[in-house]
Formats: structure tokens, sequence, C-alpha cells
């Protein structure tokens, strides 16, 4: 492993000006669940400067606000979301999509903020191939096995997929997350802030935070009555595993008429992607067990899958089925 | 890599996907090629490249209008891209000067770009005829015209004759990823990139802008 340097500031304004000291030699160090395997990987694009923010108070957090919605600490502990009453009160589907977030160990080690800007987990680049995130300039799941951990709706240079069920889980319910930045705070939704593959900095990565910002802060408004979710996720293992796809979706509910709604597919692309087509043709809609194998020939139409992926868009279709007959069920 | 100032287009293989057929009929008929022939219309190209420059002959004058009629046939049969005409217009406008570079004759090459309308995104057309010779010949032309040094210059291609070229030359192969399985293959000789489609050069080009231009320590 290489040699490392760790700042453990107190305050987030000393965290931002080591950030900014070293540019993008530096990184963000919280639970250490997805930075430390980069660094013992020995991963090019692992940082040298670490700069633990664990020590900083007040970002470890659930608690409720004023308009009844809730925000979270980005320090606080998966293990923390998946126990929380208040969240399992008010965002069952967000409790039921952490608590299949990897493994119990690691889920008491890694943070909010962590799981929604983790590091994609191709296998190519975690095994140090010179892939476009690494210091190279090619693909190599666009050439080698994609079966598991590539997008099935194309790329940009990068084919790896968003990894994270967070951020999938969030977007329905229309969550917002705050940055620190040398110049205030920032809130960007989370669907802004993981808009797949970018060039920031010099450097491709699946979210917009820049290299002297830190995520600080997740809001979730205030359910509406009437709003139904589900998160279902496909996984190679059973358990402890990334999705090959995975579904949140929330339905806006008048008795049995969807008012509104949220489609949101993990584990198919380089990002949460929201299948506004699906959202549209639900909308209006009476919800039914027929209503499930309608919305089907609407959903992933753009499909792009790499050779050996294409079973991706099938397990996508088949979850938007299972859950839209789980709701209609539960309504 | 170095910032980048101009991309060399080989059109068989880098800008459209042509028929395999004429060019193996050139390497049956001219150079009596007994060898199985590939399916892959730029492994057949390349190798009747290879069958040209071993020979060490220059092809008398029917010769060379049978190859040049093959030739214009597998341009009729030739399919663009579809992401071509998008990308070279990104690329045109970010300043990045285009140029040809190919191994086919003057009238296959000028048939080519008239007949998918690709002209006007070329600043120089290097050819076989004009560049008096093939392979690495129409690229070395190409970089000396054009003052770039090889360095800041890309070369398309999808085959293994492509990219050792590319590598003589000094240039930066790029594998075109057209067939995952034979790109993963050509991945082993260690091309400078390789991209999925064309529209991801302009990306490709930006990122090697940005890290030239890696953010300075404060």
């Amino acid at each position: 492993m290489k040699k490392i340097s760790i700042y453990r500031p107190t305050s987030i304004e000393e965290a931002i000006q080591v950030l900014s000291l070293h540019g993008t030699e530096a990184g963000v160090y919280a639970g250490g669940t997805d930075l430390l395997i980069r660094l013992k990987n020995r991963l090019k694009q692992a940082p040298t400067y670490l700069v633990d923010i664990k020590k900083i108070n007040n970002l470890r957090y659930i608690k409720e606000d004023a308009q009844g919605g809730v925000q979270i600490g980005a320090l606080t502990k998966i293990a923390e979301l998946a126990e929380s009453e208040l969240l399992a009160k008010k965002y069952p589907m967000l409790v039921e999509a952490v608590r299949m977030i990897s493994s119990p160990e690691l889920r008491n080690a890694s943070t909010l903020g962590g799981d929604i800007l983790q590091e994609v987990w191709c296998q190519y680049l975690r095994g140090g191939y010179a892939c476009w995130r690494n210091g190279g300039y090619i693909c190599y799941g666009a050439i080698g096995d994609n079966s598991y951990y590539h997008s099935a709706m194309g790329g940009r240079l990068c084919y790896a997929v968003y990894p994270g069920d967070a951020a999938t889980a969030l977007i329905p319910y229309n969550a917002k997350v705050k940055l620190a930045t040398p110049f205030g705070m920032k809130e960007l939704t989370v669907e802004q802030l993981v808009p797949g593959d970018m060039m920031v900095d010099g450097r491709i990565q699946s979210h917009v935070v820049r290299f002297n910002e830190i995520l600080t802060e997740v809001v979730i408004p205030p359910p509406k009555p009437g709003l139904r979710a589900s998160f279902e996720k496909l996984r190679p293992r059973g358990v402890w595993d990334f999705a090959m796809a995975s579904l949140a979706i929330t339905l806006q509910l008048r008795d049995k008429t969807i008012e509104d709604a949220r489609v949101v597919f993990g584990g198919i692309s380089g990002k949460p992607l929201r299948e506004t087509a699906v959202e549209n043709f639900l909308k209006g809609k009476t919800l039914s067990t027929d209503l499930a194998n309608q919305a089907v020939p609407v959903a992933l139409t753009n499909a792009a899958p790499l050779k050996y992926n294409a079973t991706k868009i099938d397990m996508a279709k088949g979850l938007l089925v299972s859950g839209l007959v789980r709701l209609n069920a539960a309504a | 890599m170095q910032l980048i100032e101009g991309i060399l287009f080989e059109p068989v293989g880098c800008l459209a996907e042509f028929p395999s057929e004429e060019f193996n009929e050139i390497a049956v008929r001219l150079f009596d090629r007994r060898k199985k022939a590939s399916k892959s219309a730029s492994r057949s190209f390349w190798h009747l490249l290879n069958l040209i420059e071993y020979s060490h002959r220059n092809l008398d004058t029917s010769e060379k209008a049978f190859a040049e009629s093959l030739e214009l046939q597998a341009v009729d049969g030739a399919h663009l891209y579809e992401d071509v005409v998008p990308a070279l217009s990104e690329l045109k406008a970010m300043g990045i000067k285009l140029l040809i570079a190919s191994s086919l004759s003057d009238t296959a090459v000028t048939h080519f770009l008239e007949k998918f309308s690709l002209k006007d995104f070329f600043s120089e057309v290097w050819t076989r005829d004009n560049a008096s010779g093939i392979k690495v010949v129409p690229l070395v032309k190409a970089i000396i015209n054009a003052s770039f040094k090889p360095e800041h210059v890309m070369f398309l291609t999808d085959t293994a004759e492509g990219l050792k070229v590319a590598k003589e030359v000094g240039v930066n192969s790029i594998l075109m990823i057209n067939d995952p399985d034979e790109a993963r293959k050509l991945a082993m000789d260690d091309p400078a990139g390789g991209i999925v489609s064309l529209h991801e050069l302009p990306d490709f080009i930006r990122l090697v802008v940005a890290e030239n231009a890696r953010l300075p320590r404060l």
C-alpha cells in the first residue's frame, strides 16, 4: 500500500481547507469501507491524503424537522438507518433498501454519505486495471465480463454501474443533500448529486462532488398521505452483494388512482436511473394487477446492453412487475 | 496522454461498416491468397495491405484499376456508423483537426466522403495515391503536412495491424471496440486507449485536457 497521510480535522471548515490544500490527491475518509479497500488494492486513483471527518461533531444524527421531514447526518451509519424507528415509520422503503446493503459488519462501519458517493465496484477497476477511473483510457468492462457490474443502458467512457442502494431509494422520496463547499452550503437533489459518469476535476466519477466539497446532510421531505413505496433488489448471491438490478418505486395514491409516481432502477446504469416514461404512463391510471404487465413495454426502451448483460434488462422489467403487484396487494 | 490536436481516420472500420468480400477478392485475384477469408472487413483490408507490402511489387495499371473498382464497390456497400456525424461535428467545434489517413485509393476515399457527405469535416485527405504508399505512409504524410507532433495525434483502429502502424508512427493508437471479443485480444497489444463508440471521443479529449490541467494545489 502506498504511503498515506491522515488529517483529523475537527470542523467542516478545517476539513475543506485541507482538501483544498491537496487538491485531487486528498479524499474524505469516513466509514472507510470503500476508500480503504481502494488503498489496499493499490489503485492509482486512491488518495494519498486522507481527511478523516469522523471527529467532526454533528454529522451523525437522524432527526425529524419542523415540517415533518427527516434530516440525516452524512456520517450516520447504514446500520443506524436500518434500525431507525423514525425512518421505518415515515420512509419504510428506505429502511427496506438499506437493510439489503452489504453485510451487518459493513453496515456497522459504512456511512450514508459514503454509500451515496462510493466508487464503482467494477472488478477491473478494483483489480487495479488502468481503466478510465484509474489512470487509463479504456473500459475493460466493455470488452471483458460485464454480466454483473456493468451498464445495460449505455455509458460514457466508463461502463460500470452505479452501485449504491441508498441513493436509488432516496430519489423517489425527492430527497435533497447539503454539501459544504469553500463558498458556503450548496443544496442539490439526490438525483442531481449522482447523475452518472461525470468529468469532475479531471476525473471520472458518478457524482458531482468536487475535490474540496463535503456531503454533510440528507434531507427527506415529509411523506404525503397515500404514498406507497416498494424496494426490491436482485443480487448474484442472496446476500452481501451489489444489485444486478433493483427498483425503488413510490406511488402517490388517491384510493387506487395513481396521482404521481417515481420509478428508479438501480444496478443497470451508471446512475440511479429514473424511468420517466413509466412514471408518465402510470400517472392517472388505476392501480391493478393488470397495470404491471401494461407498464413493462413502456420501460427501458432505450436499453443498450453489453455483450453479456442483456439479462439485467429482463431482471429490471421483472422487478417493475413485482413492485407494482406488491403495491397493488398492499393498497 | 498529451493534449490532442488532431485525429487520423482510416474509413474502413472506424467510420463505417464495410463489406469484407471485395477486399478478400482483391487478395485472391492479385495476390493468390489461399487462406480462409475473414468476415471482418477491417481484418481483410489490413491483411490485403500486408500482402501488398510484402509482395514488394507495384501493381500494374490493370491491377490498380481492378483493385479500385472493387474498393468502389466496397464503399457502395458500406454503412456509416450512426454516431459518426454528431461526433465529428462536436470534435470540429472543439477545434480538433480531423484528417483522413487511408490506405484506400483516392477514388474510393473521394467516393466515400461524397456518398456520406463527410468531406467538410476533414481538413486534409491522405490516401495511398497522394501519399504514395500504404499503412504508415498516409499517416506520416498527414502528420508532417499538418505540422503535428505524433504524441498530439490519435489514430483510430480496430485491428492489430492498425495498432502496430500507429505505434510505428508514434501516434496514440485508439482501439475502436467494434467487436468486444476481438477488442479483448487487441487490448493485450497495449493501445493508448479504447472507445466503444465515436460519441465518446469528444469526452476522451476533454478528459485529457482536464488531466493536463489537473487542479493546481492551492
